[in-house]
């Protein structure tokens, strides 16, 4: 691409508006599982590039993006057209921006000084372009490492954390053996995260550079079982647990046992395989096909259960949420820069979604199927503690009719698996793995480390990818001895 | 005599001193008593120019220098009796206060006169009477004696007596160190005598009896009444020296100290054969500027110069192309500028060979310097005008010295001469011109053509990463020169640690600080002024100062500093016989360590100075040849370890020195490379750089190749002029080797070895780390087994990145901060203090190493937080700078809790001087007075509680301001009193403040115009900022400020943010220090500011000295900034650097935010007093004995630094160390208080007409302005109605006549009047015109002073006479009528109108972006002295315009009965055509623009200027 220097103006922020890359059309998109974004034109992400006003103390990059993307360095690289160079600065601090700039909430966004009270840039979609960009143009090659150092590393679990390390450790120069119980390697990405936010060609797409690159990746082998971690410990030098933080919380309410009642993470999984083309045993099918859904829980899961429940042709979706309705506008608790406190609509629910808050879940009825849920109107209110406590609304009970009940209301902590409780690895209050850094580092047990969710608990992406490249660096410099 | 202990951070050497100087000589060849007595009156009546120290009857110093008095000795000398004038000399000697030192230095003096050939006549003990000294006078006085000395051996001469005075003085020097403080001759002469102690001015002739007596008589008298920032024993200092008395500063003298040692070698004269040795050191140390100034002016005097072109080189007048002067005039002085640097600096010097008598001025013409000749035969030349008291009738001339410009008398025939004569003798003695043409080399096509090779990607990488570069300096730096040819601007000031604490390595330029004027000399205005700045300078072999041969100037003439790669080839292959070049590589090995890199310096010391002998004339430093295996030594390191080993040999004369490194890349690199020796410098990769840029497209398709290039060496250019002007400092010849640095974080063996003179004061680094960190660097550009070099660091300095440098704002303390306020949290406060205060990790500050020695107490035992908020103060933030709302949050919000918000430069709209319903206020508690005087009327200072001089600020020392037209909307234009889209422009100083007496007389003024409200001082912090506090103590300031470097800003230079100035720990330290010592802390209150953030901050701050403090960058945060740096864009996206209404809308900061804010800081003060068993902060002020090092916080660098000169602690002082008394402002010195006051008080509270007359002389000073404070107290803006007071004054009035004088008030004076009259005129009516007794033309003679209307703002003047230099500066909006101007006239002048009838001098209108000027011309040539760079000039055609002149002039003649205007208005259709108006351009396009508004706007306004035009 021609490299073309004109200094922006320093207005743009004002003058041009904020346009993110468009969703495509409700009506359409709920027909396929395809992405929900648009494609987009290189000219106008150019120009919300320069919408950037390269910040003293720049909050995007310092504050917002847990792996510190030069946010304002690309945003000017972009505008002056230099995407080669932007795509270098981005793949310094992130491995996956394509996955980043398709899932991540964007805390730099929220964190930009533009959006406290302009609009802030639309840096996720920069992020995307500059990668997409590279990849069209074939300028992301695999990188491999000229020395070996000789070391072995074992990583297990392929969810982004495991991943960003493989890859990093691997660049080093280490010889990276990543272990994966499901299929294919992705992790959560793979069978959280529903198609139309991110089509599994994408993930793909990365595993093949890694695979070129050097990281042996062993699919279908659930550590603890098909292999012992002593053996593992017996052949490598480090060995890595990025295993996640997958124990859902369950609803343990009377009429939990019907049928028809699933935690989220099966329902998304099984999405995700048929979507892939695996074929589901019809005993085993859950569909939301001419049912009335129900997700109990708001969060970003819920919201992929209902954009998933509408493609798969539900009846009606609705959403619960235990907590009150957050406001319209970022709420004083959380300024600026924090990650707001605010009402999100996801793309999910712009598809139909009835939404209510302050809802709590009593009993599940129905004959061996579920067919209605009892709930009651609860309120929050400030004990004499001084903390908020939940209060049943009294005459508030009412039923709703759902043959497909889905529990999305997150994860307690990592999974007690063989390989946790049979090594004598330490786990903290939650039952995460305990290490000696927040969110990554060693465990009590000698070579082995941890890192991601299943160390700091359910989190973003985006964190996962940090602890990983801080996992990474900490295992490099204890094997090199520095 | 008493020693004293002074305290570590109190160095002498930075003392200052300025002061009331002149002489008085007779013109009928006729001496008298008469003389002595009218200069003995005359020092009285300049008294007000020199102080009194920390007890009442101590002085500064006083002294006069006249003809030896033969009849008076021959009398009273029986060994003498027989003698003739010219028999013998007389040396007046100060002796050591006790027997056995007066013995043993006699001794001294007597084997040293025979050793000399001479011999011994009489010795004579002068007799005083110390009864009126002052405790600290008397304490340290010496044992005076006279030695008559006469011919034996070999005949009796001068220059034998100069010979002998300085074998005397090493003598003592080396034999009897102990004396050596004390001993000193004050003059040694056969024809001169000084007599001059610690003494005030009244104290002269009681002191010393012989002056009472009749047979004391002289043609002329020298005399100098001192001024000086220190109040320790110094009755050497006391001037006249033996042949100047010198009023100013000399602000290069560590370089003309250097230089003349280096020419010791050199220097060779028959006049003194093999005997020259003797007199070696030429510069005595240990003496002050003025000292060090009169021992080269002797050197040049003896080696056979006349007075006159002594003066002549050591201050040559600029003569740059702009000046209008004879070819062979500037042949000589650009002949002289080959071997001699000018002795740079503000200068009345006053000097005599004991025959002729001759006054100059600096370039600048700083200093006022007024004459007057009688008609009876006297010439009186003082800094003041009135000193003695003449009748009108005999006054033959009047005048002033012009910058530059010349006097002499001969005494011998009684013939004064004026400059052109004076000169025009000189220039002509030899052939200079010619010699010039014939032999001076220059390089022609100097920057014309550019063959730069392009160097491969991956090299060029190598190199940037072995000098440090960094992604940001290409990036805000070298590229951004390349756009715009200026330098890069940046805002909010600098929050990274220093070198010496940041863990990152870093570039050796980076541990030194740039200084900067303040006070006791002004910055200059490198833009407006630029005339008298030059950065042409000489390459090359000097030659002998002494001598004149034409092939002295066979030099490589520079017009500037920077050498592209292709200069340099050419200089190496020119083949000229004086241009011998070699190289000298200053690359080592790469694994070399502290010992080897030590080593390698001597080796290539030696290796230099091997150059030379060889014959070479031009060494070039190259650290080109780095590569795999070799890295470059810094190359400022290389530079000055050779520079002064040159220095030490006495050869660095003998050759010119090159730089050429790729390690320099911004104005900073250049200024210390040439402020530590080097004569040019080539930066190599920055031109590399600049190559690959333009390829990779990070320059505009816009700009060529040869065009950034140009732009960037043009950049450069403009940053060194600002760099030099900041420091008062007009030509890169005597900056050059200058040292105006001070180093902070390197060892005392780096600096005492390699930067001798430069200030370091807490230890540092040394050769171990500078190793490290250049082994670091090589790294980078070779890694070990890697074929890549590493890509560029960010950096960070400027903008925040994560792994870039740290901040102590970054998006954790900012948030959390922003967090606590809103949510009115001590909590989330605490979490944000404690990023702050808790270093050990992140070493951010100085004061990050400090903890404390505790020992708690229960906190309900500490003061209230409302005790606590009294001492705190927000910065100084203009409204103009940030918005209204801003502005107007953080006044009430100060005014709730009881602390000083700060107006800033920007007036205030006197509506916020009312209460609010509601009970806040919008008015700022502290107004400030700055170099722009915008918006300052006796109004605005007299609704103050306090009034603050700035002097300087944190982000940009010693540097003017600008705000651009655009952004001077409706509301700023009406507080600053100007006009819509005018650009206003502050000056770099203050016009009325050109040394320390200037101060004084600023803070009496402000003292008179409010005499309720305090008035303080705001400095920056630099080596010696202790001493300028003491000045300023001594000039009766109530508070002086000691700001931080790192203070924020609007917008300045990266440069300046983040190399001038010193963090505030060390400069307040110093100040305690220093006040201390001096006996003055307990009558001056100290407040500092500069990135306080906490309250331990302010605990450290209290420890240290302060008992007040400031907030400014904290305060921004809390009402709603995130440092996005954007201040001088006008892009605040938060509402509060931004004058764009879109912005503005959007501002969320809250009054109550900021009182959260000091809450707090509040609460955590005291928190840590309970810790620390103090109960209020005034115990803790000055407790530095309750601080300690913090060994957690070392790391590699900072575990070098020793504060022991900071944590110094006095266990006895002899003063209290915080204040506790108040100044003596001595406004019973006033008329208006003694006088006037009750005259008028009817007139102000009635408002009933009253009219008188009352003499006056030069020792009233501003008179009027205490009147005017009353009357705008209770009337406001508008005052009274014309003429109700209307007052006559007969005399000569002191400074200041006039100043803020009110409207209503009219002073008619007739006679002659000072510098500074109208300063600030807020409406009232001054007339003035010469006594009508007076034999003298008006128009050419000197009636009034220098800087005259300064900052008006309305009112009217009426002057029958010639004013001097800078008449209406920075006027806005007052009207005057004026016969003739000197220099710079309407300077930066933004409204009113001035009306000149007759020439002007140079450099009219520079600056001057609004009002109009008239200025009659009949010779049409007034374009040639008119600045044309903002005005436009046009005929006088609009009706309009010929109504307003013809109407002020008709009131001149009116009120003042000019002969002048009464000449004009008789034939008023033929002069009218010989007027010519200046127009600004930028006033044009404004008042067009109302007028369109207008016109747009209403048809009734329409309708009426049809009418009128009609």
């Amino acid at each position: 691409m021609a490299k073309v220097f004109k200094p922006k103006n320093i207005n743009n922020f004002k003058t041009i508006k904020r346009s993110p890359i468009k969703y495509r059309n409700v009506e359409k998109r709920i027909k396929d599982y395809k992405d929900v974004m648009e494609e987009w034109g290189l000219e106008e992400i150019r120009l919300q590039a320069s919408r950037c006003q390269n910040c003293g103390v720049p909050f995007c990059h310092g504050y917002g993006c847990p792996i510190s993307n030069y946010i304002p360095d690309w945003n000017e690289l972009v505008y002056n057209g230099k995407w080669q160079e932007a795509l270098e600065l981005l793949h310094k601090t992130n491995n996956f921006p394509e996955i980043t700039g398709r899932v991540c909430p964007a805390l730099c966004e929220e964190a930009c000084t533009l959006n406290m009270n302009f609009e802030s840039v639309t840096i996720r979609n920069i992020e995307l372009a500059i990668v997409e960009e590279g990849f069209k143009n074939g300028w992301i090659k695999p990188v491999i490492p000229k020395v070996r150092t000789g070391k072995k590393i074992a990583v297990i679990g392929s969810g982004p954390a495991g991943l960003a390390a493989s890859m990093d450790l691997n660049r080093m120069g280490h010889s990276v053996t990543l272990f994966e119980r499901d299929k294919k390697a992705g992790g959560f990405l793979r069978y959280g995260i529903p198609d139309f936010k991110l089509e599994k060609w994408i993930i793909d797409r990365r595993l093949q550079q890694m695979i070129m690159e050097g990281v042996e990746i062993k699919t279908d082998i659930t550590v603890g079982k098909d292999i012992s971690l002593q053996y593992l410990q017996k052949e490598y030098d480090a060995i890595l647990f990025t295993i996640g933080c997958r124990e859902p919380r369950d609803l343990r309410i009377e009429g939990r046992e019907l049928e028809g009642i699933y935690l989220a993470t099966e329902y998304l999984k099984q999405s995700n395989e048929k979507v892939s083309g695996i074929k589901i045993d019809d005993d085993k099918l859950i569909t939301a096909k001419g049912k009335n859904v129900l997700v109990i829980g708001g969060g970003d899961t819920g919201a992929d259960c209902v954009g998933t429940a509408i493609r798969e042709g539900a009846l009606s979706v609705s959403q619960w949420e235990i907590l009150p309705k957050p406001p319209e506008k970022r709420a004083f608790e959380t300024p600026w820069p924090m990650f707001a406190k605010k009402l999100r609509t996801s793309t999910s629910h712009e598809e139909g979604c009835d939404r209510r808050w302050l809802i709590s879940t009593k009993k599940f009825i129905g004959n061996k199927r579920v067919e209605k849920v009892v709930a009651e109107e609860v309120e929050w209110v400030v004990d004499e503690t001084g903390k908020l406590v939940m209060k049943i609304k009294e005459g508030t009970e009412f039923e709703h009719k759902a043959e497909l009940v889905l529990l999305a209301m997150g994860f307690v902590h990592t999974e007690h698996s063989n390989i946790i409780t049979e090594s004598n690895i330490e786990l903290d209050k939650m039952g995460n793995i305990k290490t000696d850094n927040y969110g990554y580092g060693r465990t009590n047990v000698q070579k082995i480390y941890a890192a991601g969710d299943s160390v700091r608990g359910p989190s973003l992406v985006v964190w996962a990818i940090h602890y990983g490249k801080m996992v990474a660096s900490l295992i490099d410099r204890d094997l090199k001895g520095i | 005599m008493q020693k004293c202990i002074l305290p570590p951070l109190y160095d002498r050497n930075y003392d200052h001193d300025a002061c009331g100087v002149g002489f008085i000589a007779s013109l009928n060849r006729e001496a008298s008593h008469k003389i002595i007595e009218m200069s003995l009156e005359a020092v009285l009546n300049l008294t007000h120019r020199g102080t009194v120290g920390g007890d009442a009857n101590t002085g500064d110093g006083a002294g006069i220098l006249f003809e030896k008095p033969h009849e008076f000795f021959i009398k009273n000398i029986i060994e003498l009796k027989s003698f003739s004038f010219d028999d013998y000399g007389v040396a007046q000697v100060f002796f050591p206060n006790n027997e056995k030192a007066v013995t043993e230095c006699l001794n001294v003096i007597e084997k040293c006169v025979k050793e000399e050939g001479l011999s011994i006549v009489s010795i004579r003990s002068v007799p005083t009477n110390d009864a009126t000294l002052g405790m600290l006078a008397k304490k340290s006085q010496p044992i005076i004696k006279q030695i008559f000395v006469t011919k034996d051996k070999k005949p009796l001469t001068e220059t034998r007596l100069y010979i002998l005075r300085r074998v005397i003085e090493n003598t003592i020097l080396n034999n009897y160190k102990d004396y050596s403080e004390d001993f000193y001759i004050c003059s040694f002469s056969i024809n001169t005598i000084v007599y001059k102690g610690m003494l005030l001015a009244s104290q002269i002739p009681e002191y010393f009896i012989d002056l009472k007596d009749p047979l004391i008589k002289s043609k002329f008298a020298l005399f100098h009444q001192r001024y000086s920032t220190n109040t320790l024993p110094a009755w050497r200092l006391a001037q006249p020296f033996r042949y100047i008395a010198h009023n100013g500063e000399i602000n290069t003298l560590r370089g003309n100290i250097n230089k003349m040692k280096s020419r010791e070698k050199i220097i060779k004269s028959d006049v003194f054969g093999d005997e020259i040795e003797k007199i070696f050191p030429v510069i005595i140390p240990g003496g002050s500027d003025s000292a060090c100034f009169d021992n080269c002016f002797e050197l040049l005097l003896h080696g056979g110069r006349s007075c006159e072109h002594s003066l002549m080189m050591m201050i040559p007048e600029a003569f740059g192309k702009k000046y209008y002067m004879s070819e062979d005039r500037r042949a000589f002085y650009e002949y002289y500028s080959s071997i001699m640097e000018p002795w740079d600096g503000p200068a009345a010097i006053v000097a005599t060979d004991g025959k002729t008598i001759c006054g100059t001025l600096d370039r600048n013409g700083l200093r006022p310097s007024r004459y007057l000749i009688t008609k009876d035969g006297f010439i009186i030349l003082a800094s003041e005008i009135g000193v003695i008291d003449i009748k009108p009738e005999n006054i033959k001339q009047l005048g002033r010295l012009q910058p530059g410009k010349m006097l002499s008398v001969n005494t011998e025939t009684g013939k004064v001469s004026f400059d052109n004569e004076v000169k025009s003798n000189i220039i002509r003695s030899k052939p200079y011109r010619r010699w010039l043409e014939k032999n001076r080399i220059e390089l022609t096509g100097l920057t014309t053509i550019y063959d730069i090779e392009k160097m491969d990607e991956k090299e060029l990488l190598r190199g940037q990463q072995v000098f440090g570069w960094t992604k940001e300096m290409i990036k805000m730096h070298v590229v951004s020169m390349c756009h715009d040819g200026q330098e890069p601007v940046g805002s909010m000031g600098i929050d990274v640690p220093l070198a010496v604490l940041s863990e990152k390595p870093q570039v050796f330029f980076n541990y030194f600080k740039q200084l900067f004027a303040q006070v006791t000399n002004p910055p200059i205005n490198p833009y407006r002024e630029n005339l008298v700045m030059s950065l042409m300078s000489w390459l090359g072999k000097k030659g002998n100062i002494l001598t004149e041969e034409e092939t002295h100037c066979a030099q490589l003439k520079l017009t500037h500093p920077i050498l592209t790669e292709e200069d340099l080839q050419r200089i190496i292959k020119s083949n000229n016989p004086y241009l011998k070049t070699k190289r000298i590589s200053i690359c080592i090995d790469k694994g070399a360590d502290g010992k080897k890199l030590e080593k390698s310096l001597e080796e290539l010391c030696n290796k230099a100075e091997e150059s030379i002998k060889e014959g070479n004339t031009i060494l070039i430093l190259s650290d080109k040849d780095y590569d795999k295996n070799r890295m470059p030594i810094p190359s400022l390191l290389a530079l000055s370890a050779i520079h002064h080993h040159l220095i030490r040999k006495g050869n660095r004369e003998m050759c010119g020195i090159i730089v050429e490194s790729g390690e320099v890349i911004e104005t900073m690199h250049f200024a210390l490379l040439l402020g530590y020796g080097a004569n040019a410098i080539c930066p190599y990769l920055a031109f590399k750089s600049i190559v690959q840029l333009k390829e990779n497209g990070d320059i505009s398709n816009d700009i060529t190749l040869e065009e950034a290039i140009e732009n960037y060496i043009n950049a450069i250019k403009k940053g060194l002029l600002k760099t030099l002007s900041k420091m008062g400092i007009s030509t890169i010849r005597s900056y050059q080797g200058a040292q105006i640095f001070e180093a902070i974080g390197v060892s005392e063996e780096i600096i005492n070895k390699h930067f001798e003179g430069t200030a370091s004061r807490i230890g540092g680094i040394g050769y171990d780390i500078i190793s490290i960190e250049a082994r670091e660097r090589h790294k980078k550009g070779y890694p070990e087994h890697k074929e890549e070099p590493e890509p560029l660091d960010y950096g960070g300095v400027f903008h925040y990145r994560k792994d870039g440098e740290i901040h102590l704002w970054n998006p954790f303390t900012i948030a959390k901060l922003h967090e606590a306020v809103k949510k009115d949290s001590y909590q989330i406060f605490k979490e944000y203090s404690k990023l702050i205060n808790e270093q050990q990790k992140n070493l951010y500050t100085l004061r990050g190493m400090f903890k404390f020695k505790e020992s708690p107490i229960p906190i309900d035992e500490v003061e209230p937080v409302e005790n606590i908020y009294k001492r705190f103060a927000t910065g100084a933030m203009s409204f103009g700078s940030i918005s209204k709302e801003a502005h107007e949050s953080i006044a009430i919000a100060m005014n709730r809790i009881g602390g000083f918000s700060n107006t800033g430069e920007g007036g205030e709209d006197p509506e916020r001087f009312k209460v609010l319903p509601n009970g806040d206020s919008k008015c700022s508690a502290i107004k400030q007075v700055a170099s722009g005087r915008f918006g300052v009327t006796a109004n605005y200072l007299a609704n103050a509680r306090e009034l603050q001089i700035k002097i300087a600020q944190g982000a940009k020392p010693g540097e003017g301001g600008q705000l651009p037209g655009a952004k001077v909307d409706e509301v700023i234009a009406k507080t600053r009193f100007s006009t819509p889209g005018v650009t206003l422009i502050s000056p770099p100083p203050h016009h009325d403040i050109y040394s320390i007496e200037d101060i004084a007389q600023l803070i009496f003024d402000l003292h008179c115009v409010n005499t309720e409200a305090r008035v303080s001082v705001k400095l920056v912090s630099e080596v010696g900022v202790g001493t300028v506090a003491a000045g300023v103590a001594k000039g009766k300031s109530d508070m002086v400020l000691i700001s931080g470097y790192d203070g924020g800003t609007g917008a300045s230079p990266l440069t300046s943010i983040q190399h001038a100035g010193i963090p505030w720990e060390l400069g307040l330290a110093e100040t305690q220090q220093t006040l201390v010592a001096n006996h003055l802390r307990d009558k001056i209150r100290v407040q500092v500011d500069g990135k306080l953030m906490t309250g331990r901050d302010v605990v450290i701050a209290a420890m240290l000295g302060a008992e007040e403090y400031g907030f400014a960058t904290s305060v921004l945060i809390t009402l709603g900034c995130c440092m996005l740096r954007k201040c001088h864009l006008n892009t605040c996206t938060m509402g509060i650097a931004t004058q764009d209404i879109d912005m503005r809308r959007h501002f969320s900061g809250k009054p109550e935010y900021v009182v959260n804010f000091f809450k707090f800081i509040a609460m955590e003060i005291r928190e840590y007093l309970a810790r620390l068993g103090v109960r209020s902060i005034d115990e803790l002020i000055g407790r530095t004995d309750l601080i300690e090092i913090d060994e957690n916080s070392y790391h590699w660098k900072s575990k070098t630094l020793d504060f022991s000169k900071i944590l110094y602690y006095e266990k006895n002082p002899e003063v209290d160390v915080r204040c506790t008394k108040n100044q003596d402002r001595m406004l019973e010195t006033s008329l208006d208080y003694t006088l006037l006051l009750d005259k008028v008080k009817d007139a102000i509270e009635k408002k009933t007409k009253i009219s008188f007359e009352v003499p006056i002389r030069n020792i009233h000073r501003a008179v009027g302005t205490m009147i005017s404070g009353k009357i705008a107290k209770i009337y406001g803006e508008n005052g009274l109605p014309e003429d109700t007071i209307k007052i006559k004054f007969n005399g000569t009035a002191g400074q200041s006549f006039g100043a803020f004088l009110c409207k209503g008030v009219t002073f008619e004076l007739e006679g002659y009047a000072n510098d500074y009259l109208g300063k600030g005129l807020s409406g009232g009516k001054i007339i003035v015109y010469p006594p009508k007794n007076a034999d003298i033309e008006p128009g050419d003679n000197i009636v009034v002073g220098n800087t005259l209307l300064y900052g008006a703002t309305r009112g009217e003047v009426y002057i029958s006479g010639a004013a001097g230099e800078r008449f209406a500066v920075r006027n806005s909006g007052a009207k005057a009528v004026i016969e003739r101007v000197g220099d710079h006239g309407c300077e930066y002048m933004t409204g009113g109108i001035v009306v000149v009838l007759g020439p002007t001098g140079r450099n009219f209108a520079a600056g001057m972006s609004g009002g109009i000027a008239y200025v009659y011309d009949p010779d049409q040539l007034f374009d040639t002295y008119c600045n044309l760079e903002l005005v436009d000039l046009v005929p006088v055609v609009e009706e309009s315009d010929k109504n307003t002149l013809k109407e002020m002039i008709t009131k001149h003649y009116e009120y003042t009965k000019s002969e002048k205007a009464k000449h004009i208005l008789d034939r008023w259709d033929i002069s009218i055509e010989k007027f010519v108006k200046v127009f600004p351009l930028d006033y044009k396009l404004a008042l067009s623009r109302i007028k369109a508004n207008e016109i747009a706007n209403s048809d009734q306004i329409q309708v009426t200027e049809e009418v009128s035009n009609g």
